[in-house]
Order: structure tokens, then sequence, then C-alpha cells
């Protein structure tokens, strides 16, 4: 009889992978888990004898999203909790540099910038090579705007700029004061305080609990986890009466996650992402019967620096020098590929080179166009070097000279005419052949940045199963889920996802109704 | 057949030796810290440390010393004890033992930060002291402002570390 049994689900295993393919492989391999939902959920999970505590909703992870949720939901008369299993809270979001991308604002229109939600949209549907999920993308760039005054009028956030990033017809990122998202979290954290929401740091999700209806009712968490010692911490669980709403963000700094996903991406690739930015909560959303999509649509930015840690500086210094400057392979001393081309392209050419890229440019460009600032900072870490000659720059990182000086030549020939015959790189109006002394050069190795792919969710956040039917009390935002950007994340895009979205998913929960 | 009775009572056994091999090590070692810390005194190292040696052979007695006394020697540029001693040592070395911050209690809990601030005074004044530390200051960021928690980077009963490096390139000595 056992053995019958075993057959079984070996063969209906197989089945489901015919049908469902990489998306739960993912699952599988990471912890034999991809079982479909009707298998994880039609047994039910042990109920916990007691439940430590009870809310109407609880919000796993302290990001733009899951704050917004909670905000949302409380607003709407529900208790609320909130966890998060580092020390500190904000995850991601307090590290981004706060570009808010939203069509049609009164920013936009004091800098006379015409633009719209349908504009916005086309721009995300272009990037994300048609795969987005059309209809929660319409919902992030129409709902831009109206989430972007909800931080104004209600949080209280400062924009202070309007900038471009690649990949928008206009320019619609709206800067925050300081450049960093923290702005936002912190105007969300001191809001959630002021409701009256607790964050219960160090607290990590071990498991959704469902029903034998398959309804998530409530989680197992470790409290006074000490990130990244799994063996640290007490079990405790909680009882999510509503619905819990998953903000846990991506999977960047997951390298056995990313690695199933893109093969790649191994320990050679750093990430510009906080060290919690893994994948363990999303995989125990799939292990609930959660489906996932895209997952391995995993952008990578190509504008980093193997020399400093995460973001770094060398990204402020490499984006104003394209197309001012050259890309240098420093094997072959030559160029390799077009320097304003957009992210996936660059990043998957350094790849393909095997070897970080040299990104250069002379005083002239480096003046003109970088923030001083960032060209000190990464000098003082070393990232960035300033060379009185070519001849030393080619030294230093060992680049056959006399390729290398033909090459500068050749690309200046390029300049005068304002045409680039090898690459097609865009050559602007001010830019000048690179001659002027001294010169300032960076190493180039891409780094991962942003988790394309994630949970299946409607339009109202609710997160959809292997069944195609909702994973009833589960609502998802932000990077955790996906489908709203498809193959590529445009710069400024992943704030208003997250605000939009976190903000649906709270209003959901909060209206769901009660199981017990 | 035959093989799975005989496989089962081979786990048993098995299962049974490493619960009591569990047992009988996990009490050992909570009962050692327990006896040494009722004596804790930061200058007497045999009190917690017992037989373990924990300074050089040539180093003096240190059994009547103060944070004063160690710093004859230990100066900030030479020999310095920033980031090498626990925080609780130096605490015990200024007789603030552990009561003083734990209170009179047979489990001590961990701490929160206010009781760092009650004496140590506010996050902010610290941040306006070390503002000239290079690369940046350790005591505010654009992330956290001047909140962060103490005892993410000052721990007292473990080596300090610091929480920047996770993602910044900041060499701080973390005492």
């Amino acid at each position: 009889m056992k053995k019958d049994d075993t057959k079984e689900k070996t063969l209906s295993r197989r089945n489901f992978l015919k049908t469902t393919g990489a998306a739960a492989v993912a699952a599988m391999a990471v912890g034999n888990l991809g079982m479909p939902a009707k298998y994880a959920q039609a047994a039910g999970d042990a109920l916990p004898k007691k439940w430590d505590e009870t809310y109407d909703v609880v919000v796993i992870g302290s990001g733009f999203a899951g704050l917004a949720a909670a905000i949302e939901a409380k607003n709407a008369g529900a208790s609320v909790a909130i966890i998060e299993k580092m020390p500190t809270h904000g995850g991601n979001s307090i590290i981004n540099g706060g570009d808010f991308c939203a069509p049609g604002t009164k920013l936009q229109q004091e800098n006379g910038i015409p633009d719209s939600p349908e504009l916005m949209l086309k721009d995300m549907l272009r990037a994300g090579l048609y795969l987005n999920h059309p209809e929660n993308a319409k919902i992030v760039a129409y709902g831009a705007k109206d989430a972007l005054e909800w931080t104004e009028s209600y949080l209280g956030v400062k924009y202070v700029k309007i900038g471009f990033h690649g990949g928008h017809s206009v320019k619609r990122a709206h800067g925050m004061l300081n450049q960093t998202g923290a702005e936002l979290v912190n105007k969300e954290l001191a809001k959630v305080k002021e409701l009256g929401i607790k964050i219960q740091l160090r607290t990590k999700l071990v498991k959704f609990i469902s029903n034998k209806d398959g309804r998530i009712i409530g989680i197992e968490v470790r409290k006074d986890y000490k990130f990244p010692d799994e063996k640290s911490g007490k079990t405790a669980f909680l009882k999510a009466k509503r619905a819990i709403v998953l903000g846990s963000g991506g999977f960047s700094q997951d390298i056995k996650l990313r690695q199933i996903q893109d093969p790649r991406l191994t320990d050679k690739f750093g990430s510009t992402n906080q060290p919690g930015a893994t994948g363990e909560a999303l995989l125990a959303a799939c292990i609930a019967g959660a489906m996932d999509v895209q997952m391995d649509w995993i952008q990578l930015g190509p504008w980093t620096s193997p020399d400093e840690k995460g973001f770094g500086f060398v990204p402020l210094f490499c984006e104003p020098l394209v197309g001012n400057g050259l890309m240098i392979n420093p094997k072959t001393g030559k160029r390799f590929f077009k320097e304003t081309g957009n992210r996936k392209e660059r990043a998957d050419a350094i790849i393909l080179m095997g070897n970080p890229a040299i990104i250069m440019g002379d005083s002239y460009a480096v003046n003109k166009n970088v923030v001083p600032h960032a060209v000190q900072k990464g000098m003082e870490i070393g990232a960035i070097k300033k060379f009185d000659t070519l001849e030393d720059l080619a030294k230093n990182y060992d680049i056959p000279l006399d390729v290398f000086l033909k090459e500068i030549a050749r690309w200046n020939s390029f300049v005068e005419k304002k045409k680039d015959d090898d690459f097609d790189c865009m050559i602007f109006k001010d830019t000048r052949p690179t001659a002027t002394a001294p010169f300032y050069a960076a190493r180039l190795w891409p780094k991962v940045h942003h988790t394309m792919g994630g949970l299946v969710i409607d339009k109202n956040a609710q997160v959809m199963g292997f069944d195609f039917k909702p994973v009833k009390g589960l609502f998802a935002a932000g990077e955790v889920s996906g489908g709203v950007h498809g193959a590529v994340r445009l710069g400024g895009v992943a704030i208003a996802d997250c605000l939009v979205f976190g903000r649906v998913a709270g209003k959901s929960a909060a209206a769901e109704k009660p199981w017990g | 057949m035959k093989k799975h009775p005989d496989r089962k009572a081979t786990k048993a056994v098995v299962f049974i030796f490493t619960i009591m091999m569990f047992f009988l090590f996990s009490q050992t070692l909570w009962a050692a810290p327990k006896l040494a810390q009722s004596k804790a005194k930061g200058k007497d190292c045999a009190a917690c440390h017992v037989k373990a040696k924990m300074l050089p052979d040539n180093h003096a007695d240190t059994k009547a010393m103060n944070w004063e006394a160690c710093k004859t020697c230990h100066t900030k540029d030479k020999l310095s004890l920033i980031g090498k001693l626990p925080g609780s040592h130096h605490h015990q070395l200024v007789e603030v033992n552990c009561v003083k911050c734990h209170g009179k209690t047979k489990k001590p809990e961990a701490l929160t930060m206010e009781q760092c601030v009650a004496c140590h005074g506010s996050t902010a004044k610290l941040a306006e002291k070390t503002k000239d530390i290079k690369p940046s200051n350790p005591h505010t960021s654009p992330h956290y402002g001047t909140e962060l928690d103490c005892n993410l980077c000052h721990h007292q009963h473990t080596k300090s570390e610091n929480y920047c490096t996770q993602c910044h390139k900041f060499d701080f000595k973390v005492p």
C-alpha cells in the first residue's frame, strides 16, 4: 500500500510539472515543495494548540508596500500587526534612491512636462517586452498619481525635483528629499506609530497556516530571530482573522533561489540590495498554494562596481558618463558594446565578456556630467581612480597599450563626427574627444538589483493559486508580487508599484470576511 | 519484508542515544555560565572564564585593576582595547555590574536602547560628538537618522560588529 501511495504522488508531481513548468521547479528544487495546491492544502496544516496573538490583519515586511498596507488596513477599521525579520525596519526601501514615477502631476506641470497614464503604461509595457500582466501594469500607471499625492498630503513626503530614468518617454521620476526612499518609509512609519500599529522586529515568518479548505488563517513565526541564524528565536503563532498581507520584497540576495531561476547569477555577483532580500517568504506562500510567475526575470544593474559594496558611488559616475566617455574591455583594449544601451543589454554584454569592464572619461566629461560628491566618495573608497596619462590608466588595469590608444583615437574620431560606426552609441551635442588629463576610470561588474517575478496577484492584490483560484486570506504587494513589470522594471516604477498595490492590499485584507 | 523492523529498531536506538547525548551536553553547557555569572567581575578573568587563558603570559595581574589602571598601558594609539574587549567587561571595570543594567533577577533579559540612553545621553548628542569620523558619521545615516538601536553594533556579551558594513565599506573600529 505504502509503495503505491508514493508512486501515485510521484506521478502526479510529474504531470503537474508538465503543465505548470518552471514556476514549480523553482520551489521543488529548494525543498521538494512544488506540490500542486490541492495537495498542499487538501491535508490542511496541523493547527496550533494555541494562538499566541490575534489580529484582523497581519502584514509581513516593513518596506514601502507593507507599511502602506498596514496604514490602509488600520484606517479601514482592522486591528493590524506588522512583522519584520530584520533588526531594523524599512527593508530594501530604506536604502532605495527615492524616485517615484507618476504621470500628470503638479511637479511635472510646473516643469512644463506633458505626460499621461497612457504614456507611462506604454513605456512600462515596451520595456517589459509586453510580458507585463496588462491589467496590473495599468493599475500602477493609472494609480501612481493618486498614490503620490497621498504620500504628500497624508504622510507629508516632500518631492524636490523631477528627474529622468532610461526607458521612460519623459521626466516623471519625483525625487524625494535627500535622494532617499527613507524619506517615504520613515514617514509611513511615523503614521503607523501614530495609528498605534506595532512593528515586531526580529520576527520571521516560518510558514503560512491554512485550514482544511486551504484558507490562510495565520502564520508560524520565530520571535527574537537573529538574522541570518536560522536556529535563533522562539516559535509563536499569529492568528489573522481576516487576512495576511505579504510585502516581503524580492530575492536579489538569495543566491540559491536566483541561481535556480538564472544559473548565471552565482555568488560571483553581488547585489545592490540589503542582505535580508531573500526569498523564503515568497516560497512559503508557494508551499501554501500561491502561484509564482516570471521568476527568472532578474534585473542586474550594469553600472555597479566590484570595488565597492552594494549600490555604491560608481553608478552615479558611470551613468552620466555613457555617451560622454567610453567603455573598454581591459583584456582586449577595445570597446565592446553600445555604452548608451539599456540596463539589460549592457549587463548581459559584460557577463558574456566574463570580466569587469572599464568605464572612463576625461576631466572635461567628468567635471561637466558627474556630481563632484560621487567622484570624491568613489575615489576615497578606491572604486574610482584618477590618472595623469592614458598610459598610467592602461598600466593600472593591465590594458594592452597600443590597441587601447588606437581605440581611443577611433572613439575620438566618432565624437568629432557625432556618429559611432562601431556600436551606434549615442554621442551628445556637448560630447568632446577624450583627451583632457587627468582621466578618471572605474571597473564595472553587474550586481543583482531587482526581481521582477513573484506571486501572481489580481487587481485586488489577491494572491492566486496553482488552481487559478484565489488563495483565500492571502494578499501580496510590491517586489514579492510578479507581473506588473514583465521583463524589465523601469527606474522609479518600483515605488509606484509598492504604494499603489500596497494600499490596495491593505484595503482588501481589511475587507476580507473573518474566518473565526 | 524482514529488514524493516530491524531498521526501525536501529533507528530507535540511535534516536534515544541522540536525545541522551543532547541532554548530557546541554546540561553542562547551560550550567557553566550560570555558575560563573554570579561571580562576574571585569577584572577577574577566572571568575567567569575559569581556566581558559584570556591574557598573554606576560600580562600584569588584573585582579586589582579598574578601567583607569588598564589605560596606563592601553592608550588610544598604543595597545588600544577598542573593539577587543567586550562592552560588558568595560562596564564592569567602571563599576557598572550586571545588576546595574539588568536589575536583580535570576533571568537577565535583553535590554532596550532606552537603558543605554539613560546613562549615555541622547543619540543626537552622540552623533554631534562623532560628526568628524571618516568616511561617515557612524551615529547618523540618511536611512535611520540617529535612531538606530545601539545594540546593532555595540554588543555587550559578544564581539561588537559594524552594522554598516553589510552595505557599506566603512572601516569603523567598534567599541
